[in-house]
């Protein structure tokens, strides 16, 4: 853009420079009054209030000379440098014309001091100035001035009139004035001789030389007049430069002067004034003048027109200058024509609701915006954006703006005009009007001036402003000296770009005005980078405004700038956020990761830095947090180490916290959580320690036959499974509870991470803080424990870490991307239920042969089988809540029948402990028997070892043992059954039980040979559930106690059998006892009877029983025997075998004792086999016998003796014991010798000879009735005889009581196996030794 | 002389910023970024513009696809100029040259266009890589020396 011949017009730096550019000029302003308000004396409180209200009255009307109402516009500043006033003449848009001041004085001196600055003021812009008004506030007393207004207006008056002769005279007489308000300045006491009647306090007078309309009210008066008084102003202004304005028109052409711009003068020195081409050159520059004047003075159509013209003239002469300020001038009034919001959204910025309607001016980006600010500021563009393209396809032919604009801006300007008048309507009407008659209103200032093709054939379109502005910029390049107008033209070109919505052009404007060398000073740079940047930021240029904010940031802090203003350089750098697609939430940036990481992590160090020498550490320690955690990826390992670094250094300034910090300028920075440092990669709240996990008292119904399925029924059902974090255990109230997290440190450097908490919401959670210090790069298993304190949902948030100095809420949900976490864990709490300390002791019975060790809850317990000991469990409450609730049970490896023999306890004794209070303690007993089998059926077969036999089942050890028991029982069994039949007999001697031949035929195996008994090792748990306080009902606690108990072998017993005793009522069971411990043993097995056992020996001992009683049994078994009436005579035969056997079980007591170590124990032979042949001799007799020879009664195994012939009377009586009678009963005697040698002799026709029947036959014998047969029997010769007497019966036997036989008769004759079949005898037989 | 080249992804992201460090500090990786970064506001407004009035009519949606890729002078500095190329896909190439060449010839626009051309002809051979995923920065040891090469030659 810049001209390629800069500077061949270009002078040296002349001596009024224009040097300070006005960044904030609009297009517009070229068509307003300046005035300058400016407050003096005292701080005013409400000025920036009364600076508002002023700058309100933007426009006023004013209805000239022609009655025409004209728009009169006016730019207020606060501040204006004289020497931009020498430019008045070049663009009379920047000769200040009127002064406004705010003062505030307390008394006269303070007035008089007011007042003489203020007239300085005037003196100051006297070349310009044409009005000015002083608004001065006072103490609320002297609020009424009744004497000073008709005084001070009468100075008005004066000075009125003295205005309108300088305005004829044209400032000649304003250095005068200036002269005599210098002068008089001093002089002010002079006037409070005019106020006579009232004290000096309460009375202000100006002094005399203040000649100017001054309005005076209290200071804290609404000043209700203000907008009158400045309308006033602004009034008096317009009709100066109205006349000007005539003046200048009705000037002939050919006199004019040379207008000449300020540093101008020296090069016309010498020149040729009177030439032609310096005529037109004059010509030309006053016709600028006159179209600047016309413009201010509201006639924006005609002021086209004059530039036009002027244009055209300095263009003859090449008046490059002046060319160029007739051409922005030309564009400026189009521009207003064109845009006419250019000027109403300016000025009512403040408002809020039109801001919207002023695309332009996009809303202060915010910094939090999630969205590209670039793209939304496209969307809502102004309806001009739509015109703009559409504008093309429009008829070039057409003078006029294009349609649309038209409608557009005529409908805008009838609003602005009319007020209230119903756009709508207007805009309706427009859009039916005749391209002409819109013509009309489109200039709705100047309503009765006739719509003149002229003057718009000058008006400019979009383009054609851009166009000729750039053209004006290229001439305005020529001059060196021109810089400040350049760069001012270039931001206002900018600015109609903007408004344009050409976001090129207006870039290409502001780019040219980097190119602008301009000698300026370090703050008006800044200003410059500032403007651009509000600029590039308008057209959407985020990253261009960030640029530019940067360089204004830089230059701020340069070693250049005299006074570097650090906190300016923060908020500028600050600000350019968004163009580096930064927001200041963390979270947010570390989401979306945009933008290019080199720049922000410049950007956001030297943000640090800018912090931290503005002296606000505390934002330099959050920003540096920032820095660390969001750019955390795009940093390197040394700059992670650097900052972390950096970062400490500076939180031992200040400490960072996670709390917004609210700027002065009320920007929030929000907290900055460190969650790279350290490294969270697992987090997990663990469930309660089994002893203290809470159970459902009772447990769920299943609703299936599967504990588990892939398939889930229901929709209902699967939807709550899917809540993500929510946990399937409970946390109890008041207790402690575990999170569990691996925490890596990525520095390099040792960590210290302190007072690490957990985040929690929903219940009231005390958190226990934690210290850890973390060696680099090895992750860390940490445990962060609190106690809920409510019952009802926990969330579980995060953590809280205190490092590097900086306090850090890190919240799962914002955790870096790798780790993927829940929101939050979600954990149930539950009322708060005991807790118990259990204790164990274990009762020794012996000392030192039982073991019991206690490791932890395990308690490992030896006993000997058939050993029984105590088991105390001390249950202590170590909560505060009772217990109400105690329920123990036995889970082990052996099944419930065995169990509940090794392990006894009483529920109610533990029922009736409840509740324990906190702190006390309840006893529960367990009683502990070693429960064994101690029969060896060893040898027998491999499922009759120990471990299958130690079952007490009984059916199933006669199921499966009893078969084999009947291969090996007649080997038992049958023997003697077949020596007794011949051998038995002749053994009567007592007491030998242990006769070789039975021995021998009973054992057969060797007793040594047997396999010893092992060892057992029982495991046990003890499962104790207990509750108490409010959730007793519903859930529980559980305590496991283990328990292994070791069961030793004690005594074994191989081989047993039975004999019959010396008495009928008796008989002894033999046992074969083996003592299977290491110690000697003393074995108990009968009352006063006891055998000392070597260790590993065997030994066989007789223990004395009554038979089986067998009315006694019958009862008992009546239930057996009726029911199996039906059943197999087998079967009947095992629960008679059962009935013995337990008569057997429950009559031995068996005691053990060892010796040594003083250990005492119990044997039993509880499951004992018996054989058919046993059975009979367990049982008791179903008849009994009582014999008697001549009266007396016979003992057994008593031998009788008598001489040969003599008469013997024999005597038999049977009683029936069985429960029913018995028919048919064949009683005999029968008289046979032994020989000793196993052969009887039964003829003894000759040697025997009986009187009576020695068979007879009794029909019937009733239960428990006696019946009783006598005979005379005469041995003829001496001899050894015997008596066999036996009672048969023909009766069919019925089942189980006939079955039964008399266990004395060796039943070796069976007459008829079909009739008889059963035959009871009594042994053993009687015998009689006859001597001569 | 090209003193910096850049390629920019669809989401403006950088993909590969490659210069010649030659002479004084300032042209540094960091100034190279900023400059480059400024850029784009420039770039992205060119798109936009292009676009409405293409996809206005129907018509010229055919011209849409043959657009030139070309962008042209983005901007300048007192330093540098900055040239821009979109490709199809809306990656973004950039140049960037040092306005006042050591030959004190001025960089015709002709050698521009033909460097960047050259230049999208490479970036398409460097993604051509199956190991490469779109949008990641290109790290390939080969196409940096190719750009180098374009750089010191070419411009």
């Amino acid at each position: 853009m810049r001209s390629s011949v800069s500077y061949i017009l270009s002078h040296a730096p002349g001596e009024s420079v224009m040097s300070h550019p006005d960044y904030g000029q609009h297009a517009q302003h070229h068509a307003c009054l300046l005035v300058l308000v400016k407050g003096i004396g005292g701080m005013l409180k409400n000025f920036n209030k009364l600076w508002e209200r002023i700058q309100r009255i933007n426009t006023i009307k004013v209805t000239d000379s022609a009655g025409q109402v004209r728009d009169i516009w006016v730019r207020y500043v606060r501040d204006y440098p004289v020497e931009n006033n020498d430019w008045g003449d070049f663009q009379t848009h920047r000769r200040l014309l009127g002064l406004i001041t705010l003062s505030k004085f307390t008394n006269q001196v303070e007035l008089n001091e007011v007042c003489r600055v203020h007239e300085s003021l005037k003196v100051k812009y006297s070349n310009t100035l044409y009005d000015s008004r002083a608004f001065m506030f006072g103490p609320i007393s002297n609020m009424k001035k009744p004497e000073q207004e008709p005084e001070t207006y009468s100075i008005f008056e004066g000075e009125k009139t003295i205005k309108q002769e300088c305005n004829i005279s044209e400032k000649a007489s304003i250095p005068s004035e200036h002269m005599d308000s210098l002068s008089s300045s001093e002089s002010f006491p002079r006037s409070t001789s005019s106020t006579t009647s009232y004290t000096q306090e309460e009375n202000f007078t100006t002094p005399s030389n203040f000649k100017t309309h001054a309005m005076f009210y209290g200071e804290n008066d609404p000043v209700p007049d203000l907008e009158q008084n400045v309308a006033d102003l602004i009034n008096s202004l317009f009709w100066v430069v109205e006349s000007k304005r005539l003046e200048r028109s009705r000037e002939k052409l050919e006199k004019v002067s040379l207008l000449l711009a300020p540093f101008e003068k020296k090069d016309f020195v010498g020149l040729d004034m009177e030439s032609r081409n310096n005529k037109k050159r004059c010509m030309g520059r006053v016709t600028t003048n006159l179209a600047d004047l016309t413009l201010q003075a509201g006639l924006v159509a005609d002021s086209l027109n004059l530039y036009h013209s002027a244009a055209e003239i300095l263009k003859s002469v090449n008046d490059w200058l002046w060319l160029a300020a007739a051409k922005e001038g030309l564009c400026a009034s189009s521009a207003i024509l064109l845009y006419p919001n250019l000027r109403n959204s300016t000025p009512l910025q403040r408002n809020a609701s039109l801001q919207e309607s002023s695309p332009s001016k996009s809303k202060p980006l915010s910094l939090f915006q999630p969205t590209d600010p670039f793209r939304k500021f496209k969307l809502n563009s102004s309806p001009l954006r739509n015109s703009k393209t559409s504008s093309p396809i429009n008829p070039p032919s057409e003078l006029t703006p294009t349609s649309s604009e038209s409608i557009d801006t005529s409908s805008r300007q009838s609003e602005t005009d009319n007020g209230d008048t119903e756009s709508l309507a207007s805009s309706s009407d427009i859009e039916y009007q005749s391209p002409k008659s819109y013509l009309s209103t489109e200039l709705p200032s100047i309503p009765r001036q006739p719509p003149s093709q002229i003057t718009n054939q000058y008006l400019l379109n979009g383009e054609e402003i851009a166009e000729k502005y750039r053209k004006a910029i290229i001439h305005y390049s020529k001059y060196q000296n021109a810089g400040i107008i350049e760069t001012e033209a270039c931001f206002k070109a900018a600015r109609i770009a903007v408004e344009q919505n050409n976001s090129l052009h207006a870039s290409s404007f502001l780019q040219n005005v980097i190119f602008i060398n301009l000698t300026l000073s370090e703050q008006e740079k800044i200003q410059r980078f500032d403007t651009l940047a509000e600029l590039y930021k308008d057209i959407g240029f985020l990253r261009k405004a960030a640029f530019c904010q940067r360089l204004a940031a830089t230059r701020q802090v340069s070693p250049n700038n005299p006074n570097p203003d650090w906190q300016r350089c923060y908020y500028l750098m600050l600000h350019s956020f968004p163009g580096h697609k930064l927001s200041l939430d963390p979270n947010y940036v570390v989401q979306h990761q945009v933008g290019w990481p080199a720049l922000q992590i410049q950007l956001l160090q030297e943000l640090v830095v800018a912090a931290r020498r503005m002296g606000h550490p505390a934002l330099a320690t959050r920003h540096m947090t920032f820095l660390l955690q969001t750019m955390w990826p795009h940093l390197t390992k040394q700059e992670h180490r650097d900052l972390a670094i950096q970062l400490q250094a500076l939180s031992a300034q200040c400490e960072g916290g996670p709390v917004p910090l609210v700027l002065e300028t009320g920007e929030v920075i929000p907290p900055a959580n460190l969650s790279h440092v350290p490294n969270c990669s697992w987090f997990t709240p663990r469930p309660l320690p089994p002893a203290r996990a809470p159970h459902l008292v009772k447990s769920k119904a299943h609703h299936g036959p599967f504990i588990f399925t892939p398939i889930h029924f229901g929709s209902l059902e699967r939807n709550a499974k899917k809540q993500e974090g929510k946990m399937e255990y409970l946390w109890v109230e008041g207790d402690i509870c575990e999170v569990q997290m691996k925490l890596t440190n990525p520095l390099p450097f040792e960590l210290k991470v302190s007072n690490m908490r957990l985040l929690t919401s929903g219940v009231v959670f005390e958190s226990i803080p934690e210290t850890i210090i973390l060696p680099p790069d090895s992750p860390t298993t940490v445990n962060l424990h609190g106690t809920p304190k409510e019952i009802g949902e926990l969330q579980i948030l995060g953590y809280s870490t205190h490092t590097l100095g900086v306090k850090s809420n890190c919240r799962l949900k914002n955790m870096p991307m790798p780790n993927k976490f829940p929101a939050s864990f979600t954990v149930e709490v539950i009322p708060s239920l005991p807790t118990i300390a259990i204790e164990t002791t274990v009762t020794p019975s012996g000392n030192g042969g039982l073991s019991t060790e206690t490791v932890g809850s395990t308690t490992n317990v030896t006993l000997y089988n058939g050993e029984s000991t105590d088991c105390t469990i001390k249950i202590t409450n170590t909560n505060s809540v009772p217990i109400e609730y105690l329920d123990l049970a036995i889970q082990s490896n052996i099944d419930t029948a065995l169990q509940s023999k090794i392990f006894q306890f009483s529920n109610e004794d533990i029922q009736s402990q409840l509740p324990i209070a906190p702190d006390q303690t309840a006893t529960i007993t367990i009683k502990l028997y070693g429960e064994a089998d101690f029969l060896d059926l060893g040898g027998v077969g491999g499922e009759n070892l120990f471990p299958n036999s130690l079952t007490s089942n009984y059916p199933s050890r006669v199921g499966s043992p009893v078969p084999n028991a009947q291969t090996s029982l007649p080997t038992q069994s049958s023997n003697p059954q077949n020596s007794l039949s011949s051998g038995l007999m002749p053994h009567r001697t007592s007491g030998s039980f242990r006769s070789t031949n039975s021995y021998a035929t009973s054992w057969s195996a060797p007793i040594s040979v047997m396999p010893p008994s092992r060892g057992r090792q029982i495991e046990s748990q003890l499962i104790l559930r207990y509750s108490g306080g409010e959730g007793k009902d519903v859930h529980c606690r559980q305590s496991t106690l283990q328990i292994n108990l070791e069961l030793l072998p004690s005594v074994s017993i191989t081989h047993w059998d039975v004999l019959p005793a010396e008495i009928a009522s008796q008989l002894y069971l033999v046992l074969d006892v083996t003592n299977l411990t290491s110690e000697e043993m003393d074995f108990h097995y009968a009352p006063n009877k006891h055998i000392l056992i070597e260790s590993k020996e065997s030994c066989r001992v007789p223990v004395p029983l009554d038979r089986c009683p067998f009315s006694n049994t019958n009862v008992k078994s009546d239930d057996d025997t009726t029911d199996s009436k039906s059943i197999s005579t087998g079967t009947s035969t095992n629960s008679l075998e059962l009935m013995c056997s337990e008569h057997i079980t429950n009559n031995t007591d068996l005691r053990w004792n060892l010796v040594h170590s003083d250990i005492s124990g119990r044997a039993s032979v509880k499951g004992i086999t018996l054989s058919q042949t046993m059975m009979d001799i367990v049982r008791m007799s179903p008849l009994n016998w009582e014999v008697s020879i001549n009266s007396q009664c016979i003992k057994p195994q008593e031998e009788f003796n008598c001489t040969a012939g003599e008469c013997l009377s024999l005597g038999v009586a049977v009683w029936n014991h069985l429960s029913r009678p018995l028919h048919k009963l064949c009683l005999s005697v029968q008289f046979y010798q032994d020989y000793n040698n196993g052969v009887f002799s039964y003829k003894l026709d000759n040697r025997v000879a009986t009187a009576g029947n020695n068979k007879v036959v009794l029909t019937t014998l009733r239960e428990s009735a006696k019946a009783y047969h006598e005979c005379t029997v005469v041995f003829l010769t001496p001899g050894e005889y015997k008596i066999d007497i036996q009672c048969s019966t023909t009766e069919p036997i019925l089942e189980d009581s006939t079955v039964l036989k008399e266990p004395e008769q060796p039943s070796i004759i069976q007459p008829c196996a079909s009739e008889i079949s059963h035959v009871w005898r009594f042994i053993p037989p009687v015998a009689i030794s006859v001597i001569d | 002389m090209a003193v910096c080249v850049a390629v920019i992804g669809k989401d403006n992201s950088p993909l590969y910023i490659g210069g010649i460090g030659n002479d004084t500090s300032s042209d540094n990786e960091l100034s190279r970024q900023w400059l480059v970064h400024t850029a784009l506001d420039a770039l992205e407004e060119r798109l936009t513009t292009a676009n409405p009035n293409n996809s206005g009519t129907n018509t010229t949606t055919a011209r849409t696809d043959l657009r030139d890729l070309y962008l042209g002078l983005l901007f300048s500095t007192d330093t540098h100029k900055i040239y821009g190329y979109v490709t199809n896909t809306r990656i973004k190439l950039v140049l960037v040259t040092s306005s006042t060449s050591p030959s004190g010839s001025n960089i015709r626009d002709a050698e521009v266009r033909t460097a960047l051309r050259r230049l999208h002809a490479l970036y398409a051979d460097a993604i051509c890589n199956p190991f490469h995923l779109p949008g990641d920065q290109i790290t390939s040891p080969k196409f940096d020396k190719q750009v180098k090469n374009i750089m010191l030659n070419n411009v």
